[in-house]
């Protein structure tokens, strides 16, 4: 292949590296006004009082709003007001907002906002949720409005409930040797991208919304409004610019809502609504929190015969994204391994927590925490190699998923083969644990990993190409670049298909959702494989209207016509042809007649044969794919103090197909940093009235460049069929084994089953001491 | 952002500066010294500073003095870490000094406003503590000098509207043994849990912390505990810890029990290693 596989540059790249790149925060607009937000200091408060006065007499205020009743918003139960009413849930809530000329206007006005609570009892965790006294932080549950896919449970803290019922689990651990009980947890932490959350949102005469923002989902931001607030759907405009890193926190349509009010309560000017840094941590969404326990059985060699699982997922104090999270992590919930019987209970539960949006690998490395630490304790405890464990219990073509999805050797990938590789690269003959001083260890841990994308079953994407007069292409495609440079890889699909140089290939950064093709959203490892199918059609559409006019002008059956370097030619004579460029706006005769026009290609692609699962068993087909992979960690652990580095990280990835090589390597090194900062750092530390002590970069902190291990990215090449050029997604699975293998290697230096996040010194210190970890 | 409106003076002198201080104070503008304005601009915009005037000391000469005379070091108040690391005329303090922020921040951060700032580890000031260096300061009483120990050990002593110049140091404290030590909760970023800076002088070791309380501190009695060579280590490190000053920080950076555990570590790889050099 000429431009498949090539570490082709980025279209956006000059842009970027000069500093010239456009994001949200940079739009100006003639007669812009500010908003600024007053947030909740309080995780669990009723608001008596709200006094506004002051604010308004500020200079420059042209509006402040509070919350009202209706209506409410939220993506799969709409249980949220876009600005607090009656009470706040969270630290951080949005609970007014002042418009003014200025930002600082605003900020001044903000700040003479006298907000009067009562503090309510605090629910600090999914665990505390569920006790029978715990306080509803919902009583109109059973009211609000859900997504079919989502299982509440009025008065109650639960928002969903998923049951995984596959086989018999009392059956399977009654024929079990060797039996594991563990639980784990960890608290919500954030994305920290680099661009906080930003809009500018604007109401024409006409009644059109136009909106830009720094978003994964223009298109769901449209729907939600359009619902919400009954604004005909065709009238709103969601610009989405290039976006300054999303990890899923982007997902979430949460600042628009707040946006489009702000422009609503000052005859629609355009409104600017840019989050703080602290905004950006606390008051957006976060990445969720999990308690959880795994119990485990299998026969004395080793071979798993049952799982019995209960997630719970913090919620927070909106559900949002929670009943998908909960339900992802349902259908992945024993981690990639053959098992006959297998029982999960995954819930999202409501708490007085900042709120989770999807978070890169949506719920898979949080699962894959809890299920790959319970196999090492099971392969300890069998007195086992834990990679011969995972080897003995590879899920393989043949075998089917705990939604009891059959496999085969196309939506699977060869996860025998990265063991192989993984052990190949981690040196695992050499042993695990290696003595190197009276103090020094060095340690081993693995993790498997898998992830099906468990996106609406009816999500699709679109793509237009449009001809250009000198032959060249415009590729339109409703991908949102967050990134990851899926739009260069788009475009190396369709200069592949095309048989045309990848630089003649024009693509449209920003996507509007009035004239760009609806992408459902830019999440879940998606991109390559539903945009990727959509421009494959849009290209095959173009051919066909190529041929059709060059058939004319060549005077030949279309049939006997190839395209190819920006020509269209005969097969067996490929002298005789016709440039792109002389039919691309149509062909002209020499007489000065003319027939065709631009030529306009389109495609689109949806998912085929996704179900809603089986509430009572969750059987059903919940993503087109497994991606399947291993990974591992080196540590070299000082046993007296605890402490760590973190020399080597492995990933081997089945990714069907590598597109571009240096991207594909690039997105599994930044999702495996991710993944370690998660596992050895990032959290946010909470106090017990449910207060984010550390919503600041100054205490709140991601993995820095210098901190990072020796990475190791090896692929698997195990095409799925019906994917773009065999391609599975590659986005988030760098992620998803790290917290876990690190875990597993510092549970192997330190002596210590460590089930908990972060791995700090100081918890492994209070792990061997004994003591329970609240420093707070 | 800062979302307030404040002045902003450039004194030539220090006399200026003291001048304009005194002035601004009296109409009520709570004026602040600035140097580098890390803190001013992070802690401004969330309000945790406040102030209606801002006095640049970076253009006062005495602040931006770097050299040597009658064999003492002088330090002006105005250079920044970077500065200081670059012409490195004092090793401890180019070690302390390269461990505070990033390297960006320390383009901007300076001697004196990391140690008379408010985020109080102020690690900065710890080598100065260990070579008993002078503070040269000014006031509404003109220039004065006074141990740095009276007026940097634990919280900081400076009168409203006082001015820290230069720090002066010994020649020959420059050069002795010495080490410095950053712990942090995780990795290599963040706040401290404990630096500690430590220096040997006629065959004494000398210890200085910052992060273990919320202020930084030389402890004359822990030192004794530390340099009765006659004990062994672990006993001398056991009664070096119940000399401690109070309160021991107790936050999201690490317990209080946890900071103990760390620092009988790290006073024994201390204690090893200076006696040892």
């Amino acid at each position: 292949m000429e431009t498949i596989g090539k570490s082709v540059y980025r279209k956006e790249a000059p842009d970027k590296v000069t500093g010239a790149a456009k994001y949200t925060a940079d739009v100006q607009k003639p007669g812009m006004l500010h908003a600024k937000l007053v947030i909740s200091p309080y995780a669990h408060a009723r608001i008596k009082d709200i006094d506004i006065s002051e604010a308004r007499k500020m200079p420059g205020v042209r509006a402040v709003l509070t919350g009202q009743p209706t209506p409410l918003v939220g993506e799969e139960i709409r249980d949220r007001p876009p600005i607090a009413f009656g009470k706040v849930r969270y630290h951080g809530e949005p609970a007014a907002v002042v418009v003014a000329d200025t930002p600082v206007q605003a900020q001044a006005a903000a700040e003479r906002i006298r907000i009067a609570y009562e503090p309510l009892p605090v629910v600090n965790s999914p665990a505390d949720a569920l006790r029978k006294d715990a306080p509803l932080i919902h009583e109109n549950l059973e009211q609000y409005e859900k997504g079919v896919m989502t299982y509440a449970e009025p008065n109650t803290n639960i928002a969903s409930r998923i049951r995984i019922r596959k086989g018999d689990a009392a059956k399977g651990f009654s024929e079990s040797d060797v039996i594991v009980e563990n639980r784990i947890s960890f608290a919500p932490s954030d994305h920290a991208a680099m661009e906080t959350r930003c809009c500018v949102a604007e109401i024409a005469a006409d009644g059109t919304v136009t909106i830009i923002t720094s978003s994964q989902a223009p298109f769901m931001a449209k729907k939600i409004i359009s619902a919400a607030f009954g604004v005909e759907i065709g009238k709103i405009v969601v610009h989405a610019p290039l976006v300054g890193g999303a990890y899923g926190g982007k997902s979430s349509v949460q600042w628009e809502i707040i946006g489009y009010l702000a422009s609503k309560a000052v005859g629609g000017r355009p409104v600017k609504l840019d989050y703080t840094r602290e905004e950006d941590l606390l008051t957006a969404p976060v990445h969720i929190g999990l308690d959880a326990t795994v119990k485990l059985g299998c026969s004395k060699d080793g071979k798993l015969l049952a799982a019995e699982m209960v997630y719970l997922f913090d919620s927070g104090a909106y559900a949002d994204k929670s009943p998908n999270l909960s339900r992802a992590g349902a259908v992945d919930c024993t981690g990639p391994y053959h098992i006959d019987h297998v029982s999960c209970d995954s819930l999202s539960v409501y708490t007085n927590h900042p709120y989770p949006s999807a978070f890169r690998g949506f719920a898979h490395s949080e699962v894959l925490f809890a299920f790959e630490r319970t196999m090492d304790m099971l392969a300890a405890k069998l007195q086992m190699d834990p990679l011969a464990l995972r080897r003995k219990n590879a899920i393989a073509p043949g075998h089917t998923t705990p939604t009891q999805v059959l496999l085969n050797t196309s939506n699977v990938g060869n996860l025998p083969r990265c063991l192989e590789r993984l052990q190949e690269l981690m040196n695992w003959e050499e042993g695990a644990l290696i003595r190197l001083s009276d103090r020094k260890v060095r340690a081993k841990g693995i993790s498997c990993i898998w992830k099906t994308s468990t996106i609406e079953p009816d999500a699709s994407s679109g793509a237009v190409l449009l001809a250009n007069p000198d032959g060249s292409i415009n590729l339109v495609s409703g991908v949102v670049e967050i990134g990851t440079g899926t739009k260069t890889v788009l475009a190396q699909m369709l200069a592949e298909k095309l048989r045309m140089d990848v630089s003649r290939i024009h693509v449209k950064m920003e996507v509007d959702t009035q004239t760009t093709p609806e992408h459902w959203k830019t999440v879940a490892s998606r991109g390559t494989f539903m945009a990727g199918r959509a421009v494959l059609a849009a290209a095959e559409d173009l051919i066909r209207q190529l041929k059709d006019i060059a058939s004319r002008v060549l005077r030949c059956s279309p049939d006997d016509l190839e395209v190819g370097g920006e020509r269209v030619f005969l097969r067996d004579d490929p002298k005789t042809g016709i440039s792109i460029k002389d039919i691309a706006y149509g062909y002209t005769y020499p007489n000065g007649n003319a027939i065709g026009g631009q030529i306009i290609g389109r495609g689109n692609y949806i998912l085929r044969h996704l179900t809603c699962l089986d509430p009572e068993t969750g059987a059903g087909v919940p993503g087109p794919e497994w991606t399947v992979g291993a990974q591992g960690v080196v540590v070299e652990y000082d046993r007296r103090d605890h402490t760590y580095q973190i020399l080597k990280a492995v990933s081997v990835i089945d990714i069907g197909n590598v597109l571009n090589a240096k991207a594909a390597r690039g997105q599994v090194i930044g999702a495996m940093s991710m993944g370690l900062s998660f596992g050895g750092r990032e959290t946010f530390e909470i106090d017990r009235n449910g207060i984010v002590l550390n919503p600041q970069l100054r205490t709140y902190r991601p993995l820095r460049f210098g901190e990072h291990p020796e990475y190791i990215v090896d692929f698997v090449e195990t095409p799925q069929l019906d994917a773009p050029f065999g391609a599975r997604g590659v986005g988030e699975h760098g992620l998803l084994g790290m917290p876990a293998a690190l875990a597993n290697a510092l549970s192997l230096a330190s002596g210590t089953d460590l089930n908990r996040l972060p791995l700090t010194p100081e918890f492994i210190w209070r792990t061997k001491r004994g003591t329970s970890h609240d420093s707070v | 952002m800062i979302p307030y409106d404040f002045e902003y003076y450039r004194p030539a002198s220090v006399a200026e500066a003291i001048r304009l201080y005194g002035g601004l104070e009296k109409q009520g503008k709570s004026p602040v010294y600035y140097s580098g304005g890390t803190e001013i601009i992070t802690l401004g915009r969330i309000n945790l500073v406040k102030t209606g005037a801002v006095i640049d000391i970076k253009h006062i000469p005495e602040c931006q003095v770097l050299g040597f005379e009658q064999n003492r070091l002088i330090l002006g108040a105005g250079l920044s870490l970077t500065k200081l690391e670059e012409a490195d005329p004092f090793p401890l303090l180019s070690k302390t000094a390269r461990e505070v922020a990033d390297r960006t921040s320390r383009n901007k951060i300076t001697l004196g406003g990391n140690i008379c700032g408010r985020i109080f580890y102020r690690e900065a000031v710890l080598p100065f503590l260990l070579a008993d260096s002078q503070v040269v300061l000014a006031g509404r009483d003109g220039i004065k000098r006074r141990s740095v120990h009276d007026v940097c050990n634990g919280n900081l002593r400076l009168d409203k509207g006082e001015l820290l110049v230069q720090l002066l140091t010994e020649r020959s404290y420059l050069e002795l043994p010495h080490v410095s030590i950053k712990k942090r909760k995780q990795w290599e970023t963040g706040y401290p849990l404990i630096t500690v800076a430590a220096l040997r002088k006629d065959d004494r070791i000398r210890v200085a912390f910052s992060g273990l309380c919320p202020f930084p501190f030389r402890s004359v009695e822990l030192e004794e505990e530390l340099n009765r060579r006659h004990v062994p280590l672990k006993t001398r490190v056991d009664q070096a810890v119940r000399r401690l000053p109070s309160p021991i920080l107790n936050d999201i950076e690490g317990s209080a029990e946890y900071r103990i555990f760390v620092l009988r570590n790290l006073l024994e790889d201390v204690m090893e290693e200076m006696e040892g050099k």
